[in-house]
């Protein structure tokens, strides 16, 4: 009688996987469906696209048609065809920014966070000195400094966001740092790189994951902003706030020019987040300090 | 003693009480399942049961109050003449104030840090007694006065944060009390609180609850203080009442194999019962002679941080093979600060620290290898000594990679020997420890230990995350593991019952200084000081409240209920 009463009751009761938790979200299911929608127009537009994103295949502004279902734009390109095109450029140099600004955030945060003292004044200094220049002019000295190439711009976008994720990954680590794990680690003699990078980092795991999808999407948005001022990406290339910036002229008469692109930098944006929300929710990572 | 009186309605009513909350998975979990309660005015009834029982949600249901997600899926309640379910917001709010009243467990988190405690008296009683300005401040006085609180005129204008945890867990009762109310709920009101002030605060609480001649609802995991506090008891589990009926009864005859077997976990003071003194207790393994210890605040921008009271102020012991050492002290009494200068996780300190004779630096890290190994530490949160990114497996393996070489698959079968030695499941290795419940985490943690194959284990509070019944299992583990592997314990502990029950000797700490040291059985009888005599007299007197007839049969049940559970 009494072995029966003192059995743990449910404590190894079988749960679902998170992920299948996740899709039970509508918000979740949309958000994942926009993600993958944009990943595979930016991986294989040119080999989809009815038309080249460069030809001039009809008149100016001609409106929507058979041949040509989103009309053409002022001189004469095939509309949907650039923008279906028009979120890769932005894509590929956040995506490559991004990783290289989770990767080194990541190192300096981790490092920082747990050796404290000197290393982390000097690189916590550092990181409030970025911070405190008001990102859009931090870009337009970069710009005006490395270029806007691909590779500058990619470049530009790991300064801008390296600063917010040491700040987050340093956070984190003081707090876990001070769980008993991590003392009874330390207790037995492991050295410091295995307390950073087997007790400590994959637990930043889900963390950083979120970072990444949430800072990319960010990231987007400001390639577009810098596109539309003229300090991203130029002609021909097709470009989602360039081609915002090229709708200005036309926005009485054309208002879909505006609206086409910008609803497409939404729906990336909006997709990303939703998804973000659910996934995190559902592997229990919090989101909230991101 | 009976208490509802025949064809008087009840004062608090439940019937049929089921309780679901929505469990994430889109099902539905009933926490509280069909409870029937019916209690006159000026009942006292204890609920009992471990975490997870429904004991907590029961409670609040009686203020009308249900977790987010939750909601009343059959049943009702009734206080007096009112439905708490059934009632608007407003309404809601003035019952509570005026007619019940809650006090929860942690008094810190229900006290509004930016206000100062007479202020929130103040507000209680500007919105249930209409008083104001002076009539308000002379009640919060009067108030603060009768819950025995020292000079009220100073601390009415003080902070929260500036007063102690039984200060705190006072003014909350005072609060409670402001409106006079007829119903009385304590969530585990002294769970967070040193023994000595709680037996202060129930002694409180049983005056008050007289004075008013309200009804109390007294939900706790302690048996001894409910048998200390209530007439009544009602035992619940899973969410359903598995006993209930009067105290003394209950105690003495449970009726059901659960109800006994919560009873005989209950950890008593019981000198006879102390183990003797290890006979041949050989040459200490470890020996601290004037350890001492100082905290040193943060150095500021000019100059070095000040220099307070000693946290540790020349404590002597000696801990030898197979023999068991209990540190009892209470919150901020240096037992922790204790445990870490063992172990080395505290650098810093003087006197002399010595294993085997040689001396023990500072930090671990500036120890050899072997001495690292030698002492292990077992700590008082299982899950938060346990990574969450390592199977169970791989957290019990790592000791023996690291101190004897050991190849991963060597050190993984040795792993999987050790926890099915401490009875942990083996489907459970290859899952993270948040699988696992708190006392499989706990055994994964002592195995961890014992891969190191050490010749000390330090206990720090290792069982007060733990429901009693688990508690009973750890300590017997703890106690077969020594016989086991003649290993020394230094064990550490705020509670004296449970440090007794597995102590050889004794060591009490108060202020960092040691007021007592020796054999367990003679420093209960015959204390050399007064604080100890303070601290046995503060668990005597929920003691008492038990019978003795149960206090002598409970052995053999415990040794019953722990050989048929494995």
């Amino acid at each position: 009688m009494a072995d029966a009463a003192l059995a743990p009751s449910a404590a190894t009761a079988r749960t679902p996987s998170p992920l299948r938790k996740a899709l039970r979200s509508p918000a979740t299911v949309v958000g994942l469906a926009l993600v993958a929608l944009h990943l595979f127009l930016a991986l294989f537009a040119p080999l989809i696209a009815p038309y080249s994103i460069s030809a001039i295949v009809a008149e100016g502004l001609t409106p929507p048609s058979a041949a040509h279902w989103l009309g053409s734009d002022q001189i004469g390109r095939d509309y949907l065809s650039r923008l279906m095109s028009g979120g890769r450029v932005a894509l590929l140099v956040s995506g490559l920014g991004v990783a290289v600004a989770v990767a080194l955030g990541a190192a300096l945060g981790l490092v920082a966070g747990y050796a404290g003292g000197w290393l982390d004044d000097a690189v916590m200094r550092v990181t409030d000195a970025l911070m405190a220049i008001p990102e859009i002019v931090l870009i337009a000295i970069l710009v005006l400094t490395f270029g806007k190439d691909l590779a500058a711009l990619s470049i530009i976008v790991a300064v801008v966001y390296t600063p917010g994720v040491v700040r987050v990954v340093r956070a984190r680590t003081i707090s876990l740092a001070a769980l008993d794990y991590v003392l009874a680690a330390e207790l037995r003699g492991e050295t410091r790189a295995h307390v950073l990078f087997r007790e400590i980092a994959p637990n930043l795991s889900g963390l950083l994951a979120v970072e990444l999808a949430i800072r990319v999407s960010s990231a987007v948005l400001k390639i577009s902003a810098l596109s539309f001022l003229g300090l991203g990406v130029s002609q021909p290339t097709p470009d989602w706030g360039l081609m915002v910036q090229e709708a200005m002229s036309v926005v009485f008469t054309d208002p879909w020019f505006l609206i086409l692109p910008a609803a497409a930098l939404s729906s990336l944006i909006i997709g990303v987040n939703f998804a973000v929300d659910g996934l995190a929710r559902a592997y229990g990572v919090s989101a909230t300090e991101a | 003693m009976r208490h509802e009186a025949p064809r008087t309605r009840a004062h608090v009513e439940t019937a049929g009480l089921t309780v679901t909350y929505r469990d994430g998975l889109g099902g539905e979990r009933a926490a509280v399942r069909a409870v029937d309660l019916a209690l006159a005015r000026g009942a006292t009834l204890g609920v009992v049961g471990e975490s997870g029982s429904g004991k907590s949600t029961l409670a609040r249901c009686l203020l009308g109050h249900l977790r987010p997600g939750a909601r009343v899926s059959g049943g009702h309640v009734r206080v007096g003449d009112v439905a708490p379910f059934d009632l608007d917001s407003r309404a809601l709010r003035a019952f509570r104030g005026a007619r019940a009243a809650m006090v929860p467990q942690n008094p810190l988190s229900s006290l509004t840090p930016h206000m100062t405690v007479g202020a929130q008296l103040g507000e209680l009683l500007r919105r249930h007694a209409r008083l104001r300005g002076r009539a308000a401040r002379a009640r919060a006085l009067e108030l603060m006065a009768e819950t025995d609180l020292p000079d009220p005129a100073s601390l009415h204008d003080r902070y929260p944060h500036e007063l102690s945890g039984g200060q705190r867990q006072r003014i909350v009762i005072a609060a409670a009390l402001a409106a006079r109310p007829e119903l009385i709920v304590l969530d585990e009101p002294t769970t967070a609180l040193d023994k000595t002030v709680e037996s202060h605060v129930l002694d409180l609480v049983a005056r008050l609850q007289a004075e008013l001649s309200a009804t109390l609802v007294y939900v706790s995991h302690d048996l001894n203080v409910v048998a200390r506090m209530c007439s009544r008891i009602m035992v619940m589990r899973d969410g359903a009442v598995v006993e209930e009926g009067d105290a003394a009864a209950l105690l003495r005859r449970p009726r059901t194999g659960y109800a006994e077997a919560l009873i005989a976990a209950m950890p008593r003071l019981a000198p006879e019962r102390a183990p003797s003194p290890a006979t041949p207790a050989g040459p200490p393994v470890v020996s601290a002679r004037g350890l001492r210890f100082t905290h040193r605040s943060p150095a500021g921008l000019f100059g070095r941080g000040a220099v307070g009271r000693p946290a540790l102020d020349g404590v002597d012991f000696d801990l030898a093979r197979g023999e068991t050492l209990g540190v009892v002290g209470e919150s901020g009494s240096g037992k922790s600060t204790l445990a870490a200068l063992v172990c080395g996780a505290l650098t810093g300190g003087a006197g002399s620290l010595r294993l085997d004779g040689r001396p023990l630096a500072g930090l671990a890290r500036s120890r050899p290898a072997d001495q690292r190994r030698r002492i292990q530490m077992i700590f008082q949160d299982p899950l938060a000594s346990l990574n969450p990114s390592q199977t169970v497996v791989d957290i019990v393996a790592r000791p023996a990679r690291l101190y004897f070489g050991a190849t991963a698959a060597q050190a993984r079968a040795e792993a999987a020997r050790l926890l099915a030695a401490l009875d942990v499941p083996a489907e459970t290795m290859n899952r993270g420890p948040r699988h696992l419940s708190g006392g499989q985490q706990q055994r994964v943690a002592i195995a961890r230990a014992l891969a190191a194959r050490p010749d000390v284990l330090l206990c720090d509070e290792i069982t007060s995350a733990l429901d009693a019944t688990v508690q009973a299992q750890a300590i017997a583990l703890l106690r077969r593991i020594q016989s086991e592997h003649g290993l020394a314990i230094l064990f550490i502990s705020h509670d004296l019952a449970l440090v007794a029950s597995i102590a050889h000797r004794l060591l009490v700490l108060e202020g960092g200084v040691a007021r007592d040291h020796g054999p367990t059985r003679e420093t209960l009888l015959t204390p050399g000081s007064a604080y100890t005599a303070r601290l046995i007299a503060a668990f005597r007197r929920n003691a008492t409240a038990m019978p003795s007839s149960a206090v002598l049969a409970d052995e053999n049940r415990t040794k019953k209920m722990l050989s048929s559970g494995h």
